[in-house]
């Protein structure tokens, strides 16, 4: 955590957070704390097998009135997931299994009962004949001719494959240096603590389909629902009241979202599903699951020229609406030359059908995979030049004065001092220090190692940047609805969810700013469909650019309106005007907020004539430079490594980084604090591995590792603060960056530490049997070598 | 169905159950105490933590049946409760929330921890947090509120027992002026003794 100089207004104030109360005091209200009469609870018949026919489905004959298959949901439209390019392959994805499952943990059938464990039993009761097809689960050699195929009508297995080439990179063939190396992220799940639930009925009274769900943003999953279900969207409400973490799993329409919907337009009475926590590691979003085969080109003098190799998304079973997985491969190899000047690329992607659950987004969305080869490649090629990490990164990146900087693969790179933030994390973590205590060796044999790594991440982009991704929603704006009610206190509705982030306050505190009133006079609402303007949620750390911007405007159209009728007011001319403190100042005195308010709302006659009533105003937001801004910063670890056992220490973790103005330093250090204990998960800890028969073998947290709190350390920080030109305040978004630099900064660490005797860390997570494995590889190697 | 008397956040509730019936749900289900949290229901990230008899316990990891007789608290029971006040307080300063998902669990647990560390340090707390997943914070800011909270309820009872000290002296101090006023008291009022004068 950082030391924050003190604010003198509400933008940069580390202002305590006002969603905190109601959670201290126990009355959170998640999806699985709504009571409702008549509620029934559903469970899901799920697939044992990895791929299989469905032979027959039978209910038990006593209930079968309670148990749905797809037949019963009445007609589904399967929406198309994915971008809107003909290339991108059709994976149709039923709410229930329609003759084929996939992956084991698809839904086959839902169950519904009084009570969630009574609809278990029934579930429990229901036969689902499978007949066993062959697995894909490997997705490199789910592209080889001879492969099964998940789609038969396909000419292969790949959602869709691509390719990157910039610069020359038929001239690296003859650089003096060329390295190839092999990287593995694995797959992993989301693991928000509060699992996914939806809870829907029909609502007598409104007429309408009301749908709670755990979501990051209601909006969208509204056209979904209502495409799917056929209904007009004004005939359905979705309310996404507080959500217990998404981190990206909760922003894509599942499968489960349209059986409960479904069911509910059936049956007279609300019905609900409540995941639990196997569900949610075996059929929720995964993530990452990236592998990597690179060459990189450099010169003698270490000068970084290019990068060449294959990249392989292992994407699941299926894509999921709106965006499937598409954007990893093409975010993986877009950000494969880092902040680095490597100008020749040559890339193929291929994003790969396997039987194992689909993979949506997830903190940091292909950035940790890309950081994770990058990062690594610049360590080896250090390593082959017998030179210091560090100072070959410093070489290669770029500098303050050539900011706006755009890479090979298309980006650009906007403000900052990467140099700066390079510097600042070698002086915290005091590389020369750790060299020296390498020098004199560990008293308890472990091994020391230090790593650095640098990230960027792109946030706020805008609506360019979607459409030349052919996203299928092009989430390029915000909205906000800024209402000041008669005694002069705000509501400002905004099109974000708020799951974490804390936008009730730091919304408030730009608002704040704006119309020079406390933050406890104005109040924050999103999340319900009903009452919120249209708008994209919270993911890509866009909620500050977009909302925030948003919140902007729309506070200066309320002021601009004020200062209009406060001038009316006073007798004077608007231009006279100015706001401070609440109130309206003119030549020769003052009207408060309220005041005006209460005229605009109430006592319309003392508006000026012509002048429509109400202070209610609605503004959108989209940045001026929509290919984004960048956040970034420097990762530094140092960790101790057991070589016989392979279990990891870390003894140092330093981050500097820049993400433009703050408006709460409390909140972004939260941030910066919680996406590394994220990014420390997949570098360490977390996976779902699959056997050879397409089983999940991580469906509890008995087998699947979440960091707690002896394995997270506290993270020392430092802060750059850059302004961002296109945004408002100069904000850049950094609710992911955390998450993106630990794999490869731990990796780096690890290798450093066994450098003397060369052994590879090149798959994630780096857990003890795969540290140990490898640090007794190279030392057979060495061994036989000698 | 199986009957059960449980003392639930000072009410005594009798009611009968299945006894298939986790205390988790017998409590959310049951009862719409919906601050205790399901974050896995196997026992490992400690949303659902409560008290039963004094001790913090998993409320998914055991029965409604077991709790029969027992005395159970949540933290809709611990609303006016002295080291939970300093804890909300400490959460709150600290941000030591975010989702706000893991909260009562991780409050109950650290006020558990208070109760058995006299002011513990940082690598104390996070040792005894190791069973409480929290997927938002990375920990830092929990860890921290923790230990300032076991300084500011040292303080508080240095301070009280303080207060009880002077408070105690001060009777003590009254009680023997008042012996020494009594004496003097029956002494004048004595009749003088024979033969003493
Ligand atoms: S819900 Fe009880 S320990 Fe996770
Ligand atoms: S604050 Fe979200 S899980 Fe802890």
């Amino acid at each position: 955590m950082a030391d924050h100089p003190p604010a003198d207004g509400w933008i940069g104030a580390s202002l305590l957070r006002k969603e905190d109360a109601r959670h201290l005091l126990g009355h959170g209200m998640f999806v699985a704390d709504i009571r409702m009469p008549g509620l029934q609870d559903i469970a899901f018949v799920r697939s044992q097998m990895a791929h299989a026919n469905v032979r027959q489905i039978v209910k038990p004959p006593e209930a079968a009135a309670s148990v749905f298959t797809l037949a019963d949901l009445g007609p589904i439209a399967i929406l198309e997931a994915g971008p809107e390019l003909a290339a991108h392959r059709h994976s149709p994805y039923p709410p229930l299994a329609d003759g084929r499952v996939r992956y084991a943990g698809q839904t086959i059938a839902a169950c519904m009962a009084p009570t969630r464990a009574e609809a278990e039993d029934l579930a429990d009761r229901v036969t689902a004949e499978l007949e066993e097809l062959p697995a894909v689960v490997d997705c490199v050699a789910a592209m080889l001719p001879d492969s099964p195929r998940l789609f038969e009508h396909w000419p292969d297995n790949a959602f869709i494959t691509g390719n990157v080439t910039e610069g020359d990179p038929p001239a690296l063939q003859a650089a003096p240096v060329r390295l190839r190396r092999k990287f593995r992220m694995n797959r992993q799940a989301t693991v928000s603590l509060e699992c996914r639930g939806v809870l829907a009925y029909w609502d007598h009274r409104n007429d309408e389909l009301t749908v709670h769900l755990s979501t990051q943003g209601g909006h969208v999953m509204r056209i979904a629902i209502a495409q799917s279900l056929g209904l007009p969207e004004h005939k359905v409400r979705v309310i996404a009241p507080d959500v217990g973490g998404g981190f990206g799993g909760k922003n894509r329409i599942m499968p489960e979202d349209i059986a409960v919907c479904a069911i509910a337009m059936k049956v007279g009475h609300p019905v609900r599903w409540i995941e639990d926590r196997r569900e949610h590691l075996i059929a929720s979003v995964h993530a990452r699951d990236h592998t990597y085969d690179l060459t990189i080109s450099a010169d003698r003098d270490g000068t970084l020229l290019g990068v060449e190799g294959d990249v392989y998304i292992d994407a699941g079973a299926y894509s999921l609406w709106p965006t499937g997985s598409f954007m990893e491969a093409s975010m993986a190899s877009r950000n494969l030359t880092g902040p680095y000047r490597i100008r020749h690329l040559k890339l193929n992607t291929f994003t790969v059908a396997t039987n194992k659950a689909p993979m949506g987004p997830y903190r940091g969305v292909a950035r940790p995979g890309a950081c994770f080869a990058i990062e690594r490649l610049v360590d080896e090629v250090a390593r082959e030049l017998g030179r210091e990490p560090f100072d070959l990164r410093r070489q290669n990146i770029v500098t303050a004065a050539e900011l706006p900087y755009r890479t090979a693969a298309g980006m650009r790179l906007d403000t900052g001092d990467y140099v700066q933030a390079l510097d600042t994390a070698r002086d915290m973590i005091d590389l020369p220090a750790i060299r020296k205590r390498q020098e004199v060796g560990e008293s308890d044999g472990r091994a020391i190692g230090v790593g650095f790594a640098f990230y960027t991440e792109q946030s706020g982009h805008g609506t360019v940047e979607w459409v030349k991704r052919k996203s299928r929603v092009v989430p390029g704006y915000e909205s906000a609805n800024a209402r000041m009610l008669p005694d002069g206190s705000v509501i400002i509705h905004v099109g974000v969810q708020n799951h974490g982030q804390g936008h009730e306050t730091t919304l408030s505190q730009i608002a704040a700013h704006e119309l020079s009133i406390d933050p406890s006079r104005i109040a924050i609402k999103y999340g319900d469909t009903a009452t919120a303007p249209f708008g994209f949620g919270t993911f890509a750390s866009r909620s500050i650019v977009f909302s925030g911007g948003a919140v902007a405007r729309a506070s200066r159209m309320l002021i601009d309106k004020l200062k209009r009728i406060g001038a009316h007011l006073m007798q004077t001319d608007p231009a006279n005007v100015r706001i401070e403190g609440g109130e309206v100042h003119g030549p020769s005195g003052s009207v408060g907020f309220a005041e005006i308010a209460y005229a605009a709302n109430v006592r319309q006659e003392h508006l000026p004539a012509g002048m429509d009533p109400l202070l209610d105003v609605t503004a959108t937001y989209e940045p001026t430079e929509t290919g984004g801004v960048f956040a970034y910063g420097t990762h530094a670890a140092v960790v101790a490594v057991d070589p016989d056992t392979g279990t990891l220490e870390i003894l140092d973790y330093v981050v500097t980084e820049d993400c433009g103005t703050m408006i709460n330093p409390l909140i972004v250090d939260g941030q910066v604090q919680g996406g590394i204990a994220q990014g420390i998960g997949t570098a360490l800890y977390e996976e779902i591995p699959y056997d050879e028969i397409g089983q999940p073998l991580a469906t509890t947290f008995g087998d699947y590792m979440v960091p707690c709190a002896p394995e997270i350390p506290t993270v020392r920080m430092a802060h750059i603060v850059t302004p961002a030109q296109a945004t408002e305040y100069g904000v850049k978004g950094l609710g992911e960056g955390g998450a993106i630099a630990p794999p490869a900064v731990l990796a780096n660490a690890v290798a450093d530490a066994f450098r003397k005797i060369g052994a590879s860390f090149n798959e994630t997570p780096l857990t003890p049997r795969r540290v140990s494995e490898a640090v007794a590889r190279a030392r057979r190697a060495r061994d036989d070598a000698a | 169905m199986t009957a059960i008397t449980i003392d639930l956040n000072g009410v005594r509730i009798a009611d009968d159950v299945e006894p298939r019936q986790s205390l988790a749900d017998f409590l959310r289900e049951r009862c719409g105490l919906t601050a205790t949290h399901l974050g896995c229901e196997h026992g490992a990230c400690g949303a659902c933590t409560v008290v039963v008899d004094g001790k913090a316990t998993r409320s998914c990891l055991s029965l409604a049946v077991m709790s029969d007789g027992r005395v159970v608290l949540t933290l809709e029971g611990l609303r006016n409760d002295q080291i939970m006040d300093i804890l909300r307080r400490q959460f709150h300063e600290c941000h030591a929330l975010q989702c706000g998902f893991c909260t009562p669990g991780m409050l109950i647990m650290a006020r558990d921890i208070l109760q058995r560390h006299q002011s513990p340090d940082a690598n104390t707390v996070r040792h005894e947090l190791s069973g409480q997943i929290c997927r938002c914070t990375g920990y830092a800011n929990i860890v921290k509120a923790v230990v300032a909270a076991g300084k500011d309820l040292a303080a508080a009872q240095a301070h009280a027992l303080a207060g009880a000290l002077a408070e105690a002296e001060a009777l003590i101090q009254a009680e023997v002026q008042a012996r020494v006023d009594d004496q003097v008291r029956a002494q004048e009022d004595a009749p003088p003794k024979p033969g003493t004068e």
